[in-house]
């Protein structure tokens, strides 16, 4: 991709003589000596024109675009046509349309309240935005010039210049070769490099993962980028308590949202939602039962791979570190449905010397109704283990919070130690997605961290969200999540469509279960305050701090685990999508260049062990 | 008719200068089960459509075991013995090939049909794996205590194309 773009950009530089000579309509027989033409479709090539066969779609809907554009305007813009066009060199057709569409939707007038930020979206996919930087970063950067903002001029407003824009990571070349176009192109269509904030576009319908693009693709459907513009002017809004503006803008983002299809409709229904409950104050949402909310995860489950991913990477850790024990015992601190153990223990049964004697103490929150889920569970997995034969004891704790289990509930009951054989059991702890949920309680998690260190485990697994939805300002927290649930509402949707045939009823109920459980995510990160906000995602490196404090030093996950994700994902409709990367001896499981989630395994430190 | 010829290959010796001697394959059913485990999974279940003994004895779990262990890349070498009494107690080899394996073994197919995006070394399916999947359906499927089954188990779901499941 990034050659593509070299070769549009050495010939930017000479041959706009060309250009000039053959004027509007002529083919002209260009063949370049990039060798990075692969791709490159060949008939069109034999014509003159490069344009990318994973493009040709593309290309020719604005095609289309143009040609309607240019028979519904009026005749003052066709001076600027006539005049205009033989700057461009059309070989690089894609590019070109992309220049000529620029031209064409500038002179519009913009109705959008104030943009404060600028984003790309391809047409009606969602916002699959990668943002390494954080918003606040660039909060003191300068406002958007009249360059920054493609596509509208930008109406001044002094909201604009202190909010943070968004920002994207970027490939340093792709500067270089922006700047021998032509300078009016760039203006109208790429965002400014005024703050140093980096530009690139993802084009999620060309499934490009890795190398950044440097842009240019002017988003036919105006709504889309409306809707971003809307979405993100409400947050500010109501970081700033303007509940009217803020009031005003959740309406029009409902509208806006209804013209989307796919996942950014989604996306959008759900912040729009969670947005009118923080400004009208419908908090807090109705705690569902737990007999709901463990439907909803069983169905997020089933949709898509993050969990199972978490769960068969935190087994192998565990697996590994069990190695050559009699007794184990593994402590999960949210049970739900057990559907992690199942592969353990079957894991565990067929490793050579045979299986250990298994212990597992599942603990969950209290169930409102007279049911009692976590026997249940315990008791599924017994049967399991006496099909498989494995000695499995089953303990369950209820407990409304973490930071109420005090170690000595957890530890072997009295009396039964040292009758059975085989020595002190190995202590696993086992933590999927629980202790962010602690975090809204201070000093809870480090109660809990102690708690664990004091069971003397071998290996602590915890799996995390890998996002930061505890910053201190709340537009922050809106920003950064908006990027990660577009992502993620992105994987489950091309995870459905990734088949050719059409979705079986009970995927689909599935991903609708799945759908809404982030939704309840949403509105807990965005409406909810204190207490009540118990989604508090914080980064793995946030996460690694807080696990060194307690006194645990990392294991690494090995490539034992690295394997089996990447072998688990390939059997997903849409593997080509997901990505697992190894960082620093954890593993993430992310959406292109997003992580979404991470695992990481964990054990007491020297330092601490003496203790 | 293939089939017919191969124990026809293995007699021949025996033959002599009087021709070949005809060998019925369905006299001799473990003769039978050897030939059928080496086929692929679809090709063996549509072998059990042949006849019934042929129906019989493609539903060993032997045949089966033999024609997993052929799709599979075995991690780690297990004790095979440990291994066939765990899967037995799970559901057998053929519920294994039907539910994991054989969706897997398409889906990476289909994969490799799309592009070459997928590293190699995800594209086989490796029998810990499939394994950890298939307890996982089989754990689904132990339902509640008092006999509430609760939805239909559905982690096997994302290998599954829009057929019946069970």
């Amino acid at each position: 991709m990034k050659r593509q773009h070299e070769d549009a950009g050495r010939e930017g530089d000479c041959p706009v003589a060309m250009g000039l000579e053959t004027g509007k309509g002529k083919m002209v027989p260009m063949m370049t000596t990039g060798d990075g033409e692969c791709g490159v479709d060949e008939l069109l090539a034999a014509l003159g024109y490069k344009v990318r066969a994973s493009d040709m779609a593309d290309v020719a809907h604005k095609l289309e675009q143009l040609d309607v554009a240019m028979s519904s305007d009026d005749a003052s813009h066709f001076p600027q046509f006539a005049s205009d066009t033989v700057h461009y060199d059309p070989s690089d057709l894609s590019t070109w349309l992309d220049s000529m569409l620029c031209e064409v939707n500038s002179p519009l007038p913009t109705l959008l309240p104030s943009p404060t930020a600028t984003a790309h979206c391809s047409n009606g996919h969602s916002l699959s935005i990668s943002s390494n930087s954080t918003v606040t970063k660039d909060s003191t950067a300068a406002p958007p010039s009249a360059s920054g903002v493609y596509d509208f001029e930008p109406v001044p407003s002094p909201a604009a210049a202190s909010v943070g824009r968004v920002v994207y990571e970027t490939d340093p070349q792709s500067e270089k070769i922006l700047s021998p176009r032509d300078s009016k192109r760039i203006r109208t269509c790429s965002s400014s490099s005024s703050s140093g904030g980096p530009t690139k576009e993802v084009a999620s319908f060309l499934k490009q993962a890795t190398a950044a693009l440097p842009v240019v693709v002017v988003d036919t459907q105006e709504t889309g980028i409306r809707l971003v513009h809307a979405l993100l002017a409400c947050g500010e809004a109501v970081q700033q308590e303007n509940l009217n503006a803020a009031d005003a803008l959740v309406k029009q983002i409902s509208v806006l949202a209804a013209f989307q299809r796919g996942p950014m409709r989604k996306v959008a229904g759900y912040f729009a939602e969670a947005l009118a409950r923080r400004i009208y104050r419908h908090n807090p949402l109705p705690q569902a039962d737990r007999v709901a909310l463990d439907f909803l995860h069983s169905h997020f489950y089933e949709s898509a791979p993050y969990l199972k991913f978490a769960h068969f990477t935190a087994n192998q850790a565990i697996l590994e570190a069990f190695a050559g024990c009699h007794r184990v015992h593994v402590v999960d601190f949210g049970l739900k449905q057990g559907m992690q153990w199942p592969a353990l223990l079957q894991a565990l049964a067929l490793r050579p010397g045979g299986p250990p004697s298994f212990r597992l103490t599942g603990i969950g929150p209290p169930q409102t109704d007279n049911s009692d889920e976590l026997q249940e569970v315990g008791w599924k997995l017994t049967m399991l283990s006496e099909n498989i034969g494995i000695d499995f004891h089953f303990r369950g704790f209820l407990a409304s919070s973490l930071a109420d289990i005090e170690p000595q509930m957890l530890l072997e009951p009295e009396g039964k130690k040292g009758e059975r054989d085989g020595g002190d059991e190995a202590v696993a702890v086992n933590s999927v997605m629980e202790l962010h949920q602690l975090l809204a309680r201070p000093g809870a998690v480090e109660k809990v961290l102690g708690t664990a260190r004091a069971l003397r485990p071998r290996i602590m697994t915890v799996v995390e969200e890998e996002a930061n939805h505890n910053g201190r300002t709340f537009l922050e927290r809106f920003t950064e999540s908006l990027h990660y649930y577009s992502s993620m509402f992105d994987s489950l949707d091309n995870g459905a469509n990734g088949e050719a045939e059409e979705e079986i009823e009970e995927q689909r109920r599935h991903r609708e279960m799945a759908d809404a459980y982030l939704g309840r995510q949403i509105c807990n990160v965005v409406a909810s305050e204190g207490m009540d906000r118990t989604e508090r995602h914080e980064t793995l490196g946030r996460w690694r701090e807080r696990m060194a404090q307690a006194g645990f030093e990392p294991v690494h996950l090995g490539s034992n685990a690295f394997k089996q994700a990447n072998m688990l994902l390939a059997l997903y409709a849409s593997g080509d999508g997901f990505r697992v990367e190894e960082a620093e001896g954890c593993l993430t499981l992310g959406w292109h260049t997003r992580p979404l989630i991470a695992t990481s395994a964990w054990r007491i430190g020297a330092a601490a062990a003496i203790r | 008719m293939m089939m017919l010829l191969l124990p026809h290959r293995e007699e021949e010796e025996e033959g002599g200068a009087a021709g070949r001697r005809r060998f019925p394959i369905n006299d001799n059913a473990d003769l039978l089960a050897e030939v059928l485990g080496r086929l692929d999974g679809r090709s063996l279940a549509v072998a059990g459509c042949v006849c019934r003994l042929w129906s019989a004895v493609g539903r060993r779990e032997a045949v089966w075991e033999a024609v997993c262990h052929r799709h599979v890349a075995v991690g780690r070498a297990g004790a095979a013995g440990g291994t066939r009494s765990v899967v037995a107690a799970l559901g057998g080899y053929r519920r294994l090939y039907r539910l994991c394996i054989g969706p897997a073994l398409d889906r990476l197919a289909g994969v490799r049909r799309q592009g070459p995006a997928v590293s190699s070394a995800a594209r086989h399916v490796s029998l810990s794996l499939a394994l950890s999947l298939f307890s996982i359906d089989c754990y689904e499927r132990l339902g509640g205590v008092g006999g509430r089954q609760q939805q239909p188990p559905a982690s096997l779901l994302f290998l599954c194309k829009p057929v019946d499941v069970s």
